[in-house]
């Protein structure tokens, strides 16, 4: 196999999506993804042990699938990524058993692969840009952090995280209490499209100067969270779509605020916008015209590339076999909790 | 020469091994309740060295801990799907039962939460399928148990055996649904309210017949304290009730009714769901219940949440109506 056209195949089960993607290089041949959320949307968010099943039972057929789709035997793949953290241990055990299955009956390299560098790897697909170093917002159901990324597959600085909610549970929590569906993130970004997003000023967290200090880059979602409640209890006659779009504005501008001052003051002028919440409507216009502002180079992924698939383990695992990078070995395991600070297992 | 790879996570144990023939070419465990995902890849790469040429899969289908029985699962299936070979699952409590010679007995492993998956054995057979319980429930019954906790755990050969025998399982052997299990579609459950007693009355009255409480009675308990009452709406009628009393610290379920026409939809469970959160929030170092002997329709229900027959009482719902009183431990 000559490095650069490896054929990769990715797989994510983090959370609640069983997905296979398969990259050649930076080329996707097959993005299959399967997801148990219906049977989650009666409980308002992911019940871990229903993911952990519906993995299972799924993973077969989307491995078969991405085959088909990729026009491949199994026996073409070069490599496999796995996402090994962070995430629902349970949930992520099933992905790292079922790659470890095929990489050890193959006799193949496995790379355990770290969540939030694949969805920014992600941004490395079908595409010539050279995209290193850049800072990337990432933001979905389970992170929201501001990164510096010099190298993807050995260099990440984290610059800033949310420290209460993430930016996609603040949205499912709010959903819930405007009585939309689940997950809250696609609910609101509707609802919001007949609102007005000024009507109700709603507070952007640890934007204060006394905040900045020490949290310059930081984000924090429950005191938005809290006061909508609050405006809602005060407020019977609400306008629904008001709300939303006013909820949605406050998250959007503090996200943006800090990523592009983050990509201003490091003097790297890339922002790579990914995660779930990158499929937000309004995040998207606004980071438009406020990176043309800055004169940032932006980048969002595709749509459907932005919540968690295969395809960006894949990618990761490519840039991993690029760059040399010697596969993680046996027994690397998964780990709920592990930081971006080490993408490659 | 036909060689089986051999897989079973579904106790503290993980276990590999290749089988060919009947005859035990390799074998090796890790023992660890939490390490099934690092050791397995290990242990295959191991048993790999020396046979390179597999030509079936065989893994423990459970029950076990679900975590750790997905890990054997689900590498399993991946393994025999790339190199184009079958897999086939078995119980992991008949192969350690294929290596104990007693007339009767049962198998039993660990469960977590206090309790254990067990199955029983008669004759070498299985009589029925596998269920969870207490170790104390198995201890009341004079056969022997054995398991984990007698050292006895699934061994590549009795694994193996059972394969040959076809008794194959295709999915997990959970025994336990997820403790979120959805509640009935189109079911709403609310506060009982005093609107909802004439109609919670006539169903009282269809229900239990001439055992039914009186309309009198039905208000003096909603009334009272330390109680909580709630009902099951469906299209507009309420189509089940139940409530609970916190006595000096345990609670008592005082009753839990669903419509003839509504049962077996998973309504008495969330709404025992319910009561035992409840308990929980009024701190009740237990919760009790009394189910009439030869309801069998509820038994299971109240078994599932962990609920342990303590005593019967005799003439409970009348004359030779005894009652079966259970209880299950909060804390």
């Amino acid at each position: 196999m000559i490095n650069s056209h490896a054929v990769v195949l990715g797989i994510e089960t983090s959370c609640d999506e069983t997905a296979v993607g398969i990259v050649r290089g930076r080329n996707l041949l097959a993005n299959v993804i399967s997801s148990s959320v219906d049977e989650h949307a009666r409980f308002g968010g992911v019940v871990p042990e229903i993911a952990s099943r519906a993995h299972l039972e799924a993973m077969p057929g989307v491995i078969a699938q991405a085959l088909l789709d990729a026009k491949l035997n199994i026996s073409d793949i070069d490599a496999f990524a796995v996402t090994a953290g962070p995430g629902l241990i349970g949930a992520l055990l099933v992905g790292t058993s079922s790659a470890s299955g095929l990489a050890l009956a193959l006799g193949k390299p496995l790379y355990g692969v770290n969540h939030l560098s694949a969805h920014i790897a992600v941004d490395t697909l079908e595409s010539d840009q050279k995209l290193q170093p850049t800072i990337a917002l990432l933001v979905s159901g389970g992170h929201s952090s501001i990164l510096q990324v010099n190298d993807l597959t050995n260099d990440v600085i984290t610059l800033g995280r949310t420290i209460d909610d993430a930016a996609g549970e603040a949205f499912d929590k709010i959903a819930r209490i405007l009585e939309l569906s689940f997950p809250g993130g696609p609910a609101i970004d509707l609802a919001a499209r007949s609102g007005n997003p000024t009507a109700i000023d709603f507070p952007r967290g640890l934007s204060l100067n006394k905040d900045l200090v020490e949290h310059k880059y930081d984000f924090s979602f429950s005191g938005l969270k809290t006061a909508v409640s609050r405006y809602l209890q005060a407020t019977p006659k609400f306008v629904r779509a008001d709300v939303a779009a006013s909820f949605q504005e406050a998250v959007v501008d503090v996200l943006l605020t800090k990523a592009i001052a983050a990509a201003v003051e490091t003097g790297i002028d890339r922002l790579v916008i990914a995660g779930g919440v990158a499929a937000n409507s309004r995040l998207r216009e606004l980071a438009e015209s406020r990176a043309a502002k800055s004169g940032i180079q932006l980048r969002i992924p595709p749509m459907g590339l932005c919540t968690d698939n295969g395809a960006m383990v894949a990618a990761l695992g490519a840039l991993a076999v690029q760059a040399g990078i010697s596969p993680s070995g046996l027994g690397f395991g998964a780990n709920s909790s592990s930081g971006i600070e080490r993408p490659i297992f | 020469m036909n060689h089986s790879l051999v897989i079973d996570t579904s106790t503290n144990r993980t276990l590999v091994g290749i089988v060919s023939e009947g005859t035990l070419l390799f074998e090796a465990h890790h023992d660890d309740a939490l390490g099934h995902g690092e050791a397995l890849p290990k242990l295959v790469q191991q048993a790999l060295a020396n046979t390179v040429q597999i030509d079936s899969v065989i893994v423990g289908m459970g029950p076990g801990p679900f975590t750790g029985l997905r890990v054997g699962i689900s590498f399993a299936q991946s393994f025999a799907f790339a190199r184009g070979i079958p897999w086939v699952g078995v119980c992991g409590l008949d192969a350690i039962a294929s290596q104990i010679s007693d007339s009767e007995f049962f198998v039993a492993v660990d469960a977590r939460r206090k309790e254990v998956f067990f199955a029983r054995y008669k004759t070498g057979e299985r009589i029925a399928e596998p269920g969870v319980c207490q170790p104390s429930q198995l201890a009341k019954v004079e056969i022997p148990t054995y398991g984990e906790a007698t050292g006895e755990f699934p061994s590549a050969l009795g694994l193996a055996k059972i394969a040959e025998r076809g008794a194959h399982y295709l999915a997990p052997i959970y025994v336990r649904r997820p403790d979120a299990y959805p509640p009935p579609a189109g079911v709403k459950f609310r506060p009982m309210l005093q609107l909802d007693l004439v109609p919670a009355f006539a169903l009282e009255k269809s229900v239990y017949k001439s055992d039914a409480w009186t309309m009198a009675q039905f208000k003096e308990e909603f009334a009272a304290k330390e109680r909580t009452y709630l009902v099951a709406e469906f299209g507009g009628s309420v189509i089940g009730y139940s409530g609970a009393v916190n006595l000096a610290g345990t609670c008592d379920v005082l009753t839990l009714t669903v419509a003839q026409e509504h049962r077996q939809k998973g309504i008495g469970r969330e709404m025992l769901r319910r009561l035992i959160d409840w308990a929980r929030t009024q701190k009740c170092e237990a919760i009790m219940l009394e189910v009439r002997v030869a309801n069998e329709e509820a038994m299971p229900l109240y078994e599932s949440f962990g609920f342990i027959e303590i005593s019967r009482r005799s003439d409970y719902y009348g004359p030779g109506k005894t009652a079966i009183v259970m209880r299950k431990e909060l804390q």
